[in-house]
């Protein structure tokens, strides 16, 4: 199971400032669900296949690809049974299976898919959980909920060994009762797991507010921050060129098509 | 060490909804059972009626919500539910806290509780899906969402009292 979401990099993308990327992620969403035809999304879409291969690189593809290819065929087949005005393109057996608004509405769901997809993918790759804690705290969210973020993340890898040494517990003690190696347990034979997974992490609990208490968590002194985002020009000009970047996203909604 | 501690204690809200948060995450990402427009159905609805039973509507709000989101954003490619998980399984979270904290040992207001919560969670997804992906794909998700949402019910109530049992002082956690 992956347990970070950031890939180490050094391209542009990773060096730019992680608050930007954020924040552009509210006009990359919105520009897809414009009314627009979907020859303007083409240019936005191919934008960011080419960015994710170019910061990740082109193996980075497949991966989000072979996730969403089972949607985009869905798309494909039931879109165009709800949208069947406009001309008729293809026809079976006298029953209009395409229409030209259906032809349409289906290739602005694939490239909104497409490209909500490989933009959120894009940013979330390169942005580290490090970086995403300190803008969530610039964009002031309270102390408290970026704490919570943190030891979540902290936690996670701690909680996937955990459920691996229960799960080779639970099949040693039942080796010699069973003759055949099952590949997937039953549903009902994940309750011990997850009652003894459970009861591990909620024995935490009371130990992390302990360790939290002796951090001087709750005192009202001056809290000062081991790392911090960087201010000053390269911050301005990543502002700057973010504020571009949504100016042509959101570019398309002000024009008459 | 004291097992005891009250639960107010900001300290130990902020552990128990980041525990919390993460059992909900590896529950969701460990057992992926792949469909065709969502993604994957999981066990994160198992941590979130457990938590919702277990330590109230306001630690399954939080806790529900966050451990999703985690989840959508380490798959990689669906990080976009991300903000939506958040909110539709708050919800869940909270509605079934809300709900089953009427009757806490009741049997039949937990599964009311359960199903309730099912019900925001394929309708929020559904609704959610149809802007994305169109309302055809999205109604396909609707029995998968629903089965998830039937296996955290019934598992989630089952593990709210067997761990309750094997380990008394989590009933005092409530919050």
């Amino acid at each position: 199971m992956i347990v970070d979401f950031y890939k180490t990099g050094s391209s542009f993308l990773h060096r730019f400032d992680p608050r930007a990327k954020l924040i552009l992620l509210v006009p990359l969403f919105a520009c897809f669900f414009f009314r627009v035809p979907p020859s303007v999304l083409v240019p936005y879409c191919c934008a960011l296949i080419a960015l994710v291969a170019a910061t990740l690189g082109p193996g980075e593809l497949l991966s989000p690809l072979k996730a969403i290819g089972p949607v985009l065929v869905l798309i494909c087949l039931l879109t165009p049974p709800f949208h069947r005005t406009g001309t008729p393109l293809w026809q079976v057996a006298g029953v209009v299976v395409v229409t030209t608004d259906g032809a349409r509405e289906t290739t602005l769901m694939v490239l909104r898919f497409l490209g909500i997809t490989f933009g959120f993918f894009a940013v979330v790759r390169t942005v580290s959980p490090e970086d995403l804690v300190l803008s969530l705290r610039w964009f002031r969210l309270p102390y408290g909920a970026c704490l919570v973020v943190l030891i979540a993340l902290r936690t996670i890898p701690s909680l996937v060994g955990t459920w691996h040494n229960v799960q080779d517990a639970h099949r040693l003690r039942s080796a010699g009762q069973e003759r055949t190696r099952k590949r997937r347990l039953s549903l009902g034979a994940y309750m011990p797991l997850l009652t003894s997974v459970l009861i591990e992490a909620v024995k935490q609990i009371p130990v992390q507010a302990m360790a939290l208490e002796s951090r001087g968590y709750g005192r009202r002194t001056h809290r000062t921050s081991f790392a911090d985002l960087p201010t000053g020009p390269r911050a301005l000009r990543d502002a700057f060129i973010a504020l571009g970047i949504a100016m042509l996203f959101v570019a398309p909604a002000f024009i008459p098509w | 060490m004291n097992d005891e501690r009250p639960a107010l204690s900001p300290a130990f809200r902020i552990a128990s909804i980041a525990i919390l948060a993460a059992v909900t995450t590896v529950l969701t990402r460990v057992v992926q059972i792949p469909t065709v427009a969502r993604g994957y159905i999981n066990l994160g609805d198992v941590a979130i009626v457990f938590t919702a039973l277990t330590f109230g509507p306001f630690s399954a709000a939080l806790s529900g919500g966050l451990g999703t989101a985690l989840a959508d954003l380490l798959s990689g490619p669906f990080a976009f539910w991300a903000p939506i998980s958040l909110v539709v399984h708050g919800l869940q979270g909270l509605v079934v806290g809300v709900i089953a904290a009427a009757r806490p040992t009741n049997i039949v207001v937990r599964i009311i509780a359960g199903v309730a919560g099912m019900a925001i969670v394929a309708g929020g997804y559904f609704v959610a899906g149809g802007f994305i992906t169109g309302w055809g794909p999205s109604l396909v998700d609707v029995p998968a969402n629903i089965l998830q949402g039937g296996v955290g019910v019934v598992l989630g109530i089952l593990l709210a009292i067997a761990v309750a049992r094997a380990y008394p002082p989590v009933r005092q956690w409530k919050w």
